[in-house]
């Protein structure tokens, strides 16, 4: 029970840094129809320059500039790069955004090298908030949780109840009417683009410390996002948000339950393989939960995509 | 003999919004039958339903006798109907002499061959030639699609929906944007071209349409308010309230 | 060509002599390479080229022709080779008779296979969709690989001994030249297939669906069916590569299925040019040119790679063939020769431009890296080129260097615009 209640929170933590994640991109997508292929990218870069800035100045400071600087550079490349490229397709964009991942990755290994860095949790932090039967929940993890939601919260207040927010969800759908109507949507796109990489980059600095800082992170994370935002709908808040508890959940319970799948195979009276060594369906008799982890997004972003292309909430054409 | 297009009690609804309310039409063999009405009244709509791209709210659509409602667009292409579009669909990044020979590809048995090679099948090239020649573009075959006028590529678009042989020609606008002299030689050409065949074109040109058209249809929010020869419904009272409004529009 | 159409005026004769020529040239040039270059490093980077134009070939008739970006072609690859690789297992361990020269045949049909049963779902649409899912399945089985220790063989991957079969002609491939020579047969057969189905109706077909679906569908054709029958030919050639990739390598692990290698083709298919049958050979060629003699001068090759990749896409989409093809109309008008003069003075400021930048970055990386104590660097590993990356005069020389190669290339640019506009122009009689 006690486990559960573990897994629950480890998948909430999972999914809510997921979230952060796949809102961003999500929202990029509905508003300029380009899929950022370097959204995690971004994530990097934020837990990258989260961990400068601790360095000076403290991981407090590091929370709140970092996220910006990663906002002005996504900004800039929005202005500079992709609006040049879109005027070529979108297979072209989503090339350049390929293109943009493997450059951040490289640019990040040329200034902070090729292994881990030290990005450590806030001393402030650094305790167990409380145990469930002896297993310790650390404040971080609890500290994540809250300022995911909360981030989520403001996002949602941003869209549906402010002038801004009904600028975006029209510019979402009809750019050019938007435009006549004497808003600046090219702007409107920088921003938003701007804003959906700040998001990652807060996402960054907050796992920085749990998930480790190394410029694998980027590819590590990024096609579980894509994966979270096909089933949840592409276009959609509350899908993302859906969609990535789903995920933090399934792999975390996945992970943590050393089903065997032998089990089932005994249970229906197949047999065990004499020789183990020799035997083609080895791997399934070895098969455990944890194992088939890793894989359960995808399968299930198949699942979704052969029979409900519009994923669970999508609204738009995916 | 059956009608070469039939609508029957076709509706067509976006969401809440009923586009097509309820449209009964029979258009017999080699007509020429056009179909005029105010923006925004659903001719392209209309269009889109019958050459399959829009699925029907209810109602049902016969070509040559036989249903098509529901079928996929390139089935419905294979049962001989053909279209062209509103914005000029083409192929352009392929040349003129290659577009030409796509639209003859299928009609001409090649399927889904990969086994023959396009360039050495004569028949192929000699019935694209003569397609050519019809839009006078047979000196311009290896230039790039996209960088043709758009008159040019408004022929070319003609040349492939005719290619492959359809007993029934949707043409969308075929004039669109095009100067006096250029719709006058446009005419011309779609006259050509689909002798013999069942012609429906949705045009706001009415000199072409009066020019073109055996029979006229007038199509207003969705429904048909006339539907005959090109004076009845010149005369018609409703369509002059509707659509047509003071005479001085109409040229002759 | 897909874009730009050979004249039909070419032919003469039976024989058209401007689509035979290149052909003819190329197998001349494979023949003769390893003489020229005999050393072993020589011959595995030409195998590896020789492997990367397939892939990158294979690649294209999805991409180029197809107009369908995929994240994850690498699978088709690796299956096939992995496929192959269990083969020659049994050749060596049953004594199935199967010869070594046509172990690709059977990557390509496994790697078929696969592409016929993923294809079922993965091509109903085009665009973002395919994308995804083409990138999911990568995943899948990328991931699936650790898992199926049986097919996949774990972290060590698979290996075998491509020696162990029934020799032909007397050679049993332990040599590395016969290998090479094994490779460019398959090279240069595979590359006719691929070229021969672009000129086949389902090749026009495909050119037509990429560029606009829905006529493709009213000139009687399912946009989806064409699509289908690209990704399994893709996926057939992909296993061809795979197979010859076993032959060379005779280890194939994970790597071959992942993200990495399936991003490196589109990389290099992207660099060579996608709108061109050409493009794809040239940016494998290039690619691994790059990849091989850059690695050895530096420690930031990846760098600078992904730096040109990202400009290629920003600047010239058309790539490196397209950059070549650009010249195909001063060629025609005669005027070629007017452009050497200007490129060869805008060269020079280029030059100072980019290796004063390159400079930069190599010191950069160096100061910021190397191990406490070791202050002296050597610039792209020349021994003549040695200096404290700490001090001061470098970092001056090389930002010295960067403005005024940029200032030499700004001044220079009108006039090479002008001598580019004039080469295009045709003299009006």
């Amino acid at each position: 029970m006690s486990l559960i209640l573990v897994n629950l929170i480890d998948g909430l933590v999972t999914g809510l840094l997921l979230f952060m994640l796949s809102s961003g991109l999500t929202l990029i997508f509905s508003m300029m129809g380009v899929l950022n292929f370097a959204h995690a990218s971004f994530y990097m870069l934020g837990a990258y320059f989260g961990y400068q800035i601790s360095t000076y100045v403290g991981f407090w400071p590091g929370l709140v500039i970092g996220p910006v600087l990663v906002g002005v550079i996504g900004a800039l490349i929005e202005r500079y790069g992709l609006r040049r490229v879109h005027q070529y397709g979108h297979v072209p964009e989503l090339i350049f955004t390929f293109g943009l991942a493997l450059l951040i990755e490289e640019v990040v290994q040329f200034f902070w090298g090729k292994g881990q860095i030290a990005f450590n949790v806030p001393e402030s932090l650094k305790f167990a908030l409380f145990t469930i039967s002896g297993n310790a929940i650390p404040a971080y993890k609890v500290f994540m949780i809250f300022c995911s939601m909360g981030i989520f919260l403001v996002l949602l207040y941003i869209l549906t109840r402010t002038r801004v927010g009904m600028v975006i969800q029209a510019a979402l759908s009809y750019p050019n009417t938007v435009e006549a109507l004497g808003h600046n949507v090219p702007m409107v796109f920088m921003g938003v683009f701007g804003v959906g990489t700040a998001l990652a980059g807060i996402a960054g600095v907050i796992a920085g410390p749990t998930v480790g800082v190394f410029p694998g992170m980027a590819i590590q994370l990024g096609s579980i996002v894509f994966v979270t935002i096909v089933v949840g709908g592409l276009g959609s808040l509350w899908g993302a948000l859906v969609a990535s508890l789903l995920i933090g959940w399934i792999t975390n319970f996945a992970a943590a339950y050393s089903f065997r799948f032998s089990t089932i195979f005994e249970w229906l009276g197949l047999e065990r393989p004499a020789n183990m060594a020799e035997s083609l369906l080895r791997d399934a008799w070895t098969l455990t939960f944890p194992q088939i982890g890793p894989i359960l997004p995808y399968l299930l972003m198949i699942l979704i995509l052969v029979l409900r292309p519009y994923g669970l909430f999508g609204k738009r054409e995916v | 003999m059956p009608a070469a297009i039939e609508l029957k009690g076709v509706t067509k609804n976006f969401g809440m919004a009923e586009i097509i309310r309820g449209v009964d039409l029979a258009i017999p063999q080699g007509e020429r039958h056009a179909i005029i009405g105010p923006n925004g009244a659903g001719k392209s709509t209309l269009f889109n339903l019958v050459t399959g791209k829009y699925e029907l709210t209810s109602g049902e659509i016969r070509l040559n006798g036989e249903t098509i409602s529901g079928l996929q667009p390139f089935e419905i292409n294979r049962r001989g109907l053909s279209r062209s579009f509103q914005i000029t669909n083409i192929f352009h990044n392929m040349t003129v002499f290659e577009n030409v020979r796509c639209g003859l590809l299928w009609s001409m048995g090649y399927k889904y061959s990969f086994w023959t090679p396009v360039n050495t099948q004569k028949k192929l090239r000699a019935r694209a030639e003569e397609l050519l020649e019809q839009i006078n573009l047979a000196d311009r075959r290896n230039v790039v699609a996209g960088v043709l006028t758009y008159a040019e590529q408004r022929a070319l678009e003609i040349a492939i929906t005719i290619a492959g042989g359809a007993s029934v020609i949707m043409l969308d606008e075929p004039t669109a944007g095009m100067s006096r002299s250029e719709t006058s030689a446009m005419v011309d050409l779609i006259r050509t071209v689909t002798e013999g065949k069942t012609l429906v074109v949705v045009e706001h040109d009415l000199g072409v349409v009066f020019d073109l058209a055996d029979k006229i249809s007038v199509l207003v929010y969705g429904e048909i308010i006339e539907s005959g020869l090109p004076d009845a419904v010149r005369a018609s009272d409703r369509v002059q309230e509707a659509y047509l409004g003071t005479t001085h529009e109409i040229e002759h | 060509m897909s874009t730009v159409a050979p004249s039909e005026a070419a032919r003469k004769g039976p024989v058209n002599w401007a689509l035979l020529l290149p052909w003819l040239a190329a197998i001349v040039f494979l023949a003769v390479m390893p003489l020229i270059f005999a050393s072993n490093s020589a011959l595995t980077i030409m195998n590896q080229m020789a492997i990367t134009i397939v892939f990158a070939l294979a690649y294209n008739m999805l991409l180029g022709q197809g107009g369908m970006l995929s994240f994850g072609h690498a699978v088709y690859m690796g299956l096939g080779g992995f496929f192959c690789v269990h083969l020659m297992g049994y050749v060596e361990n049953y004594e199935w008779q199967i010869p070594t020269p046509i172990l690709p045949i059977f990557g390509g049909l496994f790697g078929l296979i696969f592409a016929i049963v993923i294809g079922l779902f993965s091509t109903r649409r085009a665009g973002t969709v395919f994308a995804m899912i083409s990138l999911g399945v990568g995943e899948l089985v990328a991931a699936c690989s650790l898992i199926v220790v049986a097919f996949f063989g774990g972290e060590e991957g698979v290996s075998g001994d491509r020696t162990m079969g029934p020799t032909v002609f007397g050679f049993d491939f332990a040599q590395k030249i016969e290998v090479y020579y094994l490779t460019a047969i398959w090279l240069v057969i595979s590359a006719l297939a691929m070229f021969f189905f672009s000129r086949t109706p389902v090749g026009r077909l495909a050119n037509a669906v990429r560029d606009n679906p829905e006529r493709a569908e009213f000139v009687g054709y399912s946009a989806r069916f064409v699509r289908y029958y690209s990704f399994c030919a893709s996926g057939f050639f992909a296993g061809i590569a795979g197979g010859l990739f076993a032959i060379n390598f005779e280890i194939l692990t994970e790597e071959n299925l992942n993200l990495v290698t399936s991003g490196s083709v589109l990389l290099v298919t992207f660099l060579g040019g996608i709108g061109f049958f050409v493009g794809p050979i040239i940016g494998a060629i290039v690619f691994t040119l790059l990849q091989t003699v850059m690695s050895l001068y530096t420690d930031i090759w990846q760098l600078y790679l992904g730096g040109l990749f990202v400009l290629t896409v920003m600047f010239f989409p058309r790539g490196l063939a397209g950059l070549l093809f650009m010249h195909w109309r001063p060629h025609q008008l005669g005027k070629l020769g007017t452009l050497v003069v200007p490129y060869a003075r805008m060269f020079v400021p280029g030059a100072v431009m980019i290796l004063g930048f390159a400079g930069f970055l190599e010191t950069a990386f160096h100061a910021r890296h190397a191990a406490q104590g070791n202050e002296v660097m050597k610039l792209f590993k020349f021994e003549f080129l040695q200096y404290d990356s700490h001090s001061a005069l470098p970092w001056i020389l090389f930002v010295a260097m960067m403005v005024a190669g940029a200032y030499g290339c700004r001044r220079l640019a009108p006039g090479l615009k002008a001598a580019w506009d004039e080469a295009n122009t045709a003299r009006s009689a």
